[in-house]
């Protein structure tokens, strides 16, 4: 598959997923009962699509993989904030 | 000559008997392979004009040039921060009442607050940074930094934020809430100063400062380091440096969020940090401290790695267990992420997290046990020169054993009830932070000689030690005797009095050896001794292989240690020695071909005015900032001031990135041999990724501030601000198909369409407008139903998290169009990567967007 043809199909699975997560919100999911479970996929979908972004427009996936762990501690420290912070709540 | 060393008789003997080791190779035991031209004659002009000109000091973006201008003017703010403290010990030298001694309340808050900020953020950093400058291109065998022109925009920045801050006080008074600028007494209701705010902006014009530096020593010392100079044989100064600045890039971009944050609820109106919303006070303290705490290592480290020079220089002798100690510092960088809320022990935070980060505190102590320890035996084992250099070195390591041990206590959850608030805390902090300035003297002393060419006076230089010593111990040990001492206030028990006036003493003794200091290395630059090219005995690292000072380009040749010995092979363009443009997006094509196809011998450029122009533009642009409050300018004639300013600046600062990206500028490239781990990328990508891991850290903590907001508002009852997710949807549509179309515009290039290139950022252009507009519309609308980013504090998360993304996506569209001029005009066919470039920035815009759009329009 040429390059152009492969960054083609990225783009509708992209499209495909922004579309999907609102779709969670429209079928009703975000009500108690499947609240975590639609949570949980909207968040992972994002992440996905990220992921995807990063490899192939990116072009991390053909780097060398240090660049990918160059921002997977970026991504570690902004969580780590995030995490600690929320669960310091009393 | 004068004697160059107190024992450089014996130069030839190993006092620890044995062999010679070499930090990255060394040619001390032996002639220099080359005579090196000094300075004057090896000058090729490269657009630089001579030292004694004013103007070189505007243009100049070598690193030795930026490196002395980090180091005086480093020392300047450590005379302002100095001055303030003499002002505040003078109020402390009896308990009375507000206005009674020199300083009234107001303007003792603001002495405590702006001497806390300068010596921190102004002095300590830089004053390192000078040295880092200076000495780590020299030690890993590069020419200059991978982006010089950005190396003297970070200088350049940091002056200007300087200078704010020093405004700042003109404007009824600096920031007055103490360094830590604690909330909620750093928002308006509290603070209301036009003068607070100009504080607030000037440190964020320092962190972006930082954050350039930080990236462009990150690409330098991975990318550019000479052939056999792997990471086990990095010096231990630059290895210090390395791990300051990885420390740097993510701590500060903490901070950023942190003081955009502030800023936005100073000038436009945000309600982040107010008293009464959700966690607030909370969250800037999380924030702070997960900057604050890594700070105490990045502003320590480089003073540990001037101390373990020092140590081995003179006492000849390798650092024992070089490598645990390598090790112990890598430790201590990572964990330093990971402690900060032992700062935030007597808030609202619970106790089992209290528990966890006792023990992680308890835990980061350990590795500093084992850096003491080695450096005390390397004393042990080797045969100790009582050097000035050596002398500030070990004193520092006595000052930062009482330092960190004092520091254990407030480690203990228990004991830092009882001490959270006093000067024991004072006491403790000073014997650290001033024990690493003990250091950074101690270097001041070492480096000398290399970056001036003079030696100084040996006797003066050893009391102004004694004095040093004498002053810090009496300044800050009574802090400790008077512990009880209630921190940041005027007012204290009578009782104290005599260690307080002790204190003072003290105070004016240390001042006094900074003056010395100042004196002597002032005398040696006009009138002092030539200096020889290595004056220290048994000194191991590279820079002492060439002239005092060096030449322009550092080396007579390219630095090699392939055969574990420093060499100098001939340089050609064929060795990787040829140089390339860096980093602006333009310069690719700014570049001569023709100087690029001709293989003679090609010199790096060293001269730029752009560095400084940006200086100036955001001096102007964040001094007018200033001048905004509650989204409104300031009443009167001032408020026109502001606003000129920032018109001016603004339009200024535009102006220079462009002539920047025009501008012929060719800087040293690598790899010359050593690049891991990033060897296989160039410069500018190396860098580009860099800047992203940054940018992810502070969207990150956007994105986390939000987070911790709702979890203390109330994760379900927080409905978003936006009432329909289709805005927010079709925006998302539009940033992926202009992710898309900035694929197709490297595929064109690669094809070598401009019509495809040219077509594809218009596409681009276009659809980074059509979201803008869609966002404006969905921003009116809701204006228009009474929300606006003070409303409350979830529109202030809505508004301020997804302005932030828009401003990234403005950014990016004034490079589109940029680009797409020079695209028109048959840019990037031969070389695509600064379009490669944009899209790294680009698409990582659009990946910001896809977790804000879920985060802000769905859940």
């Amino acid at each position: 598959m040429s390059h152009a043809k492969l960054y083609t199909w990225i783009y509708v699975v992209l499209f495909v997923g922004a579309t999907v997560q609102v779709g969670v919100e429209y079928a009703g999911l975000l009500e108690p009962g499947t609240y975590v479970a639609a949570v949980a996929a909207i968040i992972v979908l994002s992440l996905v699509k990220a992921v995807i972004v990063a490899a192939y427009y990116q072009h991390l996936r053909w780097e060398q993989r240090s660049l990918s762990y160059l921002m997977g501690m970026g991504l570690l420290a902004a969580l780590a904030l995030t995490i600690a912070a929320s669960y310091s709540i009393t | 000559m004068p004697e160059p060393d107190d024992s450089n008789d014996d130069r030839d003997v190993q006092p620890d008997g044995g062999e010679p080791h070499a930090d990255g190779g060394t040619v001390t035991d032996e002639d220099l392979p080359v005579d090196p031209p000094h300075e004057d004659e090896d000058d090729h002009g490269h657009g630089l004009p001579d030292m004694s000109s004013i103007k070189r000091w505007l243009v100049t973006t070598n690193h030795k040039d930026v490196g002395i201008l980090y180091t005086v003017t480093a020392m300047f703010f450590l005379l302002f921060g100095g001055m303030l403290a003499l002002l505040m010990r003078l109020q402390l030298w009896a308990p009375r009442a507000a206005g009674a001694g020199p300083l009234s309340a107001a303007a003792y808050n603001q002495a405590v607050s702006l001497h806390g900020l300068l010596m921190v953020f102004w002095f300590l950093s830089p004053f390192a940074f000078g040295f880092a400058n200076y000495v780590v291109p020299l030690q890993i065998g590069a020419k200059d930094l991978a982006f010089p022109r950005l190396n003297a925009m970070s200088y350049w920045l940091y002056l200007a934020s300087g200078i704010l801050v020093g405004v700042s006080f003109f404007q009824s008074g600096a920031f007055p809430g103490g360094w830590t600028m604690y909330a909620p007494l750093n928002i308006p209701a509290y603070t209301p100063g036009v003068g607070a705010t100009t504080s607030v902006l000037g440190l964020m014009l320092f962190t972006a400062s930082v954050t350039i530096g930080g990236v462009n020593f990150i690409t330098t010392m991975h990318r550019m380091r000479a052939e056999g100079l792997t990471m086990r044989r990095l010096p231990l100064f630059t290895w210090s440096i390395l791990l300051t600045v990885w420390m740097m890039l993510f701590a500060f971009a903490a901070l950023l969020a942190a003081l955009i944050i502030l800023s936005s609820d100073r000038i436009l109106g945000t309600t982040y940090f107010a008293a009464q919303s959700a966690g607030g006070s909370l969250l800037w303290a999380h924030l702070f401290w997960f900057f604050g705490h890594p700070e105490v290592y990045i502003v320590f480290f480089p003073a540990l790695g001037a101390m373990a020079e020092i140590f081995q220089t003179f006492t000849g002798r390798r650092i024992v267990g070089r490598k645990w100690f390598i090790g112990a510092m890598l430790l201590v960088a990572i964990q330093s992420f990971v402690v900060w809320m032992h700062h935030m022990f007597l808030t609202s935070i619970n106790l089992p997290i209290k528990t966890l980060f006792m023990a992680t505190t308890i835990g980061i102590s350990l590795p500093f046990d084992l850096m003491v320890f080695a450096l005390i035996y390397t004393m042990i084992k080797g045969r100790i020169r009582f050097t000035v250099p050596f002398l500030y070195a070990f004193g520092a390591l006595f000052l930062f054993i009482i330092g960190g041990i004092t520091g254990v206590f407030l480690g203990a959850v228990v004991l830092d009830y009882e001490f959270r608030g006093t000067y024991w805390v004072v006491a403790h902090f000073h014997y650290v932070m001033v024990g690493g300035v003990t250091a950074l003297i101690g270097a001041l002393y070492y480096w000398f000689p290399k970056m001036t060419g003079k030696m100084y006076d040996r006797f003066l230089g050893k009391l102004s030690f004694v004095l040093y010593f004498v002053g810090f111990n009496l300044l800050y040990f009574p802090m400790f005797v008077a512990w009880e001492t209630p921190r940041r206030v005027f007012d204290y028990p009578e009782a104290f009095a005599p260690w307080h006036k002790l204190a003072t003493i003290g105070a004016f003794v240390l001042g006094l050896s900074f003056l010395l200091t100042v004196y002597v290395i002032g005398k040696a630059v006009f009138v002092g001794e030539e200096a020889e090219d290595n004056p220290w005995a048994y000194s191991t690292t590279a820079e002492w292989a060439v002239p005092s000072p060096p030449p322009l380009e550092n080396f007579p040749g390219l630095p090699s240690y392939g055969d574990g010995k420093l060499s100098f092979r001939p340089e050609s363009a064929a060795d990787g020695g040829e140089a390339a443009p860096d980093g602006g997006v333009a310069a690719t094509e700014g570049a001569t071909p023709a100087a690029h196809d001709d293989h003679e011998e090609e010199h790096v450029s060293h001269a730029s005015i752009w560095p400084f122009v940006t200086g100036v533009a955001a001096l102007f642009t964040f001094f007018g900032l200033s001048g905004i409050q509650n989204a409104q300018l300031i009443d009167g004639p001032w408020g026109m001031v502001h606003l000129a300013a920032l018109v001016f600046g603004a339009v200024l600062g535009l102006g220079a990135f462009v002539a920047m990206g025009l501008e012929e500028f060719d800087a040293p490239t690598g790899p010359f041999g050593e690049s891991w781990p990033f060897s296989s990328t160039s410069n500018t990508t190396t860098g580009m990724w860099v800047f992203l891991a940054s940018d992810v850290v502070l969207f990150g903590a956007f994105i986390g501030s939000y987070v911790f907001i709702r979890v203390a508002f109330g994760w379900t009852a927080w409905e978003p601000i936006p009432h329909n997710s289709l805005p927010g949807l079709i925006n998302t549509y539009l940033l992926l198909t202009s992710s898309f179309s900035v694929v197709l515009a490297l595929v064109a290039a690669e094809r070598n369409s401009t019509r495809g290139i040219v077509a594809s950022m218009l596409v681009t252009l276009l659809l980074g407008i059509g979201f803008l507009v869609n966002k404006g519309i969905e921003w009116f609308e809701l204006l228009h139903e009474g929300i606006w980013l003070s409303t409350n504090i979830r529109a202030s998360t809505f508004f301020l998290t997804t302005g932030l993304h828009a401003a990234h996506v403005i950014v990016g569209l004034i490079i589109a169009t940029y680009m797409i001029v020079r695209a028109w005009r048959g840019a990037y066919l031969d070389d695509e990567a600064p379009l490669e470039y944009f899209g790294l920035y680009w698409h990582f815009v659009d990946i910001v967007w896809l977790f804000l759009f879920p985060l802000f329009y769905i859940i």
